[in-house]
C-alpha cells in the first residue's frame, strides 16, 4: 500500500518536472506563442471588420462568432502539435526523455496538460480580444450563460483537443513528411467532435442551461475518455522507434 | 582482471532491421562489470544502432539483452535508471541554462538533492572549465562546451553503465585527456562499465579492455585489446 503511494507520488513529481520544463522552455522562446496569438488576433479582426465596417448596422450572428473562435483554435492546435513531439524529436531532446526511467504514460500526460495550458492561454487572449472587437456586434448574446460557455463550451472541448493533438503529434513524429501527416491524421480524429463543439457553443451563448446541452457534453466527454484510453494503451508503442 | 568479474551485460543475437537492410545482424557478446568496451567500425557499421539499442532508445528487431541478470525489455525502468547515455544528438534544452538542464535531468532520475546539488555542479563545472557559464543558456555555448555539459549530465547521474557514442568528436585535446582520466577513475572507483563507440582508434586502444569491431552490422572481431593492434583495426575500415 505504502509502496504504491510512494510510486504515485514519485510519478506525480516526474510529471510536474516535465511540465515545468516545457513551460519554462516555452516562456524563453515566447516568439512562437506570440506569432500564434498574432495570427488569432488578425483572424478575429478580419471576421469582425466585415460586420463593423462593410455591413454597417448588421450585427455578427452568434454562429459566425463561434466559428471564428473554433477555426482559430483548430489552427492553433496544429502549431502546438508541432511543438509537442515533432520539435523535441528533431532537436534530439526527446531521446533524453525516452532513455530516462520516466514511463511513457507520464510523458504523454505531461504533454497533454502542456498542450491544454498553451491552448487555454491563447484562448484567453482570443476571447478577451474578441470581447472588445466581436462581441458588441453579436446578436442576442446572453451574458448570464457566459460562465457556462467558458467552462463547458471552451475548456471541455480544449481538453479533448489536447488529448487528440498529443496522440497525433506522437503518432506522426517518426514519419518523413510530418507537415503533411499531422493535419491528415488530426482531421478524422476531430471530425466527430466538430459539430457537437459548435452546437454546444452556440446554444450556451444563446443562454440555454446545461441540462439542455447534456447530449453534446456527454458526447465530448466520451470522446475525450476514448482518446485518452487509446493514448495510454498505445503509449509504449507510440514513443519507441 | 575482467575474468574474475561477473557478467553485467549480455547481448544475445541482437538484430536491427530497417526494411530489407540489417543495421545490426545477430550480434552476440558479453561484457563484465567494471570493464571498458571500445566499439569501432566505419560509417554505417552499426555502432550508433548498437548504442541506441543498449540505451533503450530503439528496440532490437530480434534477440535479447540481459543487464544485471534482467531481461531489458521486461524491466525497462529499473535498468534505465542505471544507464547513462551520450549520443550524437544533444539531450540538452537550448533555452534552459546549464544549471536548469542538469537539475531537470537529476529530477528525471530521482537523484535531485537540493542540499548537495549546487556543490556537485560547481565541482564538475570547475573540472571542465565551465564555472563562468553555469547560468548561461545552452544556446550560448560552443559545440565543445555543450559536449562537456553532456558529460557532466551523465557523471552527476552516477550510472553503472555508460554508453558513449562519439564522445570525443567535438572535444579539444585537453578535454579528451580530462575525459579519459575521469572515465578511468570512475571505472576503478565505482566499478563503472563503459561502452564507447568512436572513430578514434588511439583512444580506444588507450582505455579499452576489450575491442569490438563492427563491419556492415556484423561482428568482425571481439577480443581483448592486447590481441588487436592498430593495423588490424585499420584493415577493417
Amino acid at each position: 500500500m505504502n509502496t504504491k503511494k510512494n510510486s504515485t507520488k514519485s510519478e506525480l513529481k516526474l510529471f510536474i518536472t516535465i511540465l515545468q520544463k516545457d513551460i519554462k522552455s516555452e516562456i524563453r522562446q515566447f516568439n512562437d506563442i506570440f506569432s500564434i496569438m498574432l495570427f488569432g488576433i488578425i483572424s478575429i479582426f478580419i471576421f469582425s471588420s466585415s460586420y463593423n465596417t462593410i455591413n454597417l448596422g448588421v450585427r455578427m450572428p452568434i454562429e459566425i462568432f463561434v466559428i471564428q473562435i473554433w477555426m482559430i483554435i483548430f489552427f492553433t492546435l496544429i502549431f502546438i502539435m508541432i511543438k509537442l513531439f515533432v520539435q523535441e524529436k528533431e532537436k534530439g531532446t526527446l531521446y533524453g526523455l525516452t532513455s530516462s526511467p520516466v514511463s511513457n504514460g507520464i510523458l504523454l500526460i505531461s504533454k497533454v496538460i502542456f498542450c491544454f495550458i498553451l491552448l487555454c492561454f491563447i484562448e484567453l487572449v482570443l476571447i478577451l480580444f474578441s470581447f472588445f472587437i466581436s462581441i458588441p456586434s453579436i446578436q442576442a448574446l446572453n451574458f448570464n450563460g457566459f460562465f457556462n460557455y467558458i467552462m463547458i463550451g471552451i475548456v471541455l472541448p480544449t481538453l479533448d483537443l489536447s488529448i487528440c493533438g498529443t496522440l497525433v503529434s506522437a503518432l506522426s513524429m517518426y514519419s518523413k513528411n510530418k507537415s503533411f501527416v499531422l493535419p491528415l491524421l488530426l482531421f478524422p480524429i476531430i471530425l466527430p467532435i466538430t459539430s457537437p463543439i459548435i452546437s454546444l457553443n452556440i446554444r450556451l451563448l444563446e443562454g440555454e442551461i446545461i441540462s439542455m446541452v447534456i447530449i453534446e457534453i456527454l458526447f465530448l466527454m466520451a470522446h475525450a475518455i476514448l482518446m485518452f484510453s487509446i493514448l495510454i494503451f498505445v503509449s509504449e508503442e507510440l514513443l519507441s522507434e | 582482471m575482467s575474468n574474475f568479474n561477473t557478467i553485467l551485460l549480455e547481448c544475445d543475437n541482437i538484430s536491427k532491421q530497417y526494411g530489407f537492410f540489417f543495421a545490426l545482424n545477430k550480434i552476440s557478446f558479453q561484457l563484465d562489470e567494471s570493464s571498458i568496451l571500445g566499439v569501432i567500425g566505419a560509417n554505417g557499421a552499426g555502432k550508433t544502432t548498437l548504442i541506441r539499442i543498449l540505451s533503450g532508445l530503439t528496440s532490437p528487431t530480434s534477440g535479447k539483452i540481459i543487464i544485471k541478470g534482467k531481461n531489458y525489455k521486461a524491466n525497462d525502468k529499473s535498468i534505465k535508471q542505471i544507464i547513462g547515455t551520450i549520443t550524437n544528438k544533444s539531450f540538452l534544452y537550448e533555452e534552459l541554462t546549464i544549471y536548469e538542464n542538469l537539475k531537470f535531468f537529476c529530477k528525471l532520475y530521482s537523484i535531485y538533492d537540493k542540499s548537495t546539488f549546487k556543490d556537485k555542479i560547481e565541482h564538475y563545472a570547475e573540472k571542465f572549465n565551465l564555472s563562468n557559464w553555469i547560468f548561461e543558456p545552452i544556446s550560448n555555448l560552443s559545440t565543445g562546451m555543450k559536449q562537456k555539459v553532456e558529460i557532466i549530465r551523465i557523471l552527476i547521474q552516477n550510472p553503472s553503465i555508460l554508453l558513449l557514442d562519439e564522445p570525443f568528436s567535438r572535444l579539444d585535446f585537453n578535454t579528451i585527456k580530462i575525459l579519459i582520466k575521469i572515465l578511468t577513475e570512475l571505472r576503478e572507483k565505482k566499478n563503472l562499465t563503459i561502452v564507447i563507440a568512436t572513430h578514434k582508434i588511439e583512444v580506444v586502444q588507450e582505455i579499452s579492455d576489450t575491442i569490438l569491431i563492427l563491419k556492415r552490422g556484423k561482428i568482425s572481431k571481439f577480443a581483448p585489446k592486447n590481441e588487436i593492434d592498430k593495423s588490424m583495426i585499420e584493415s577493417y575500415f
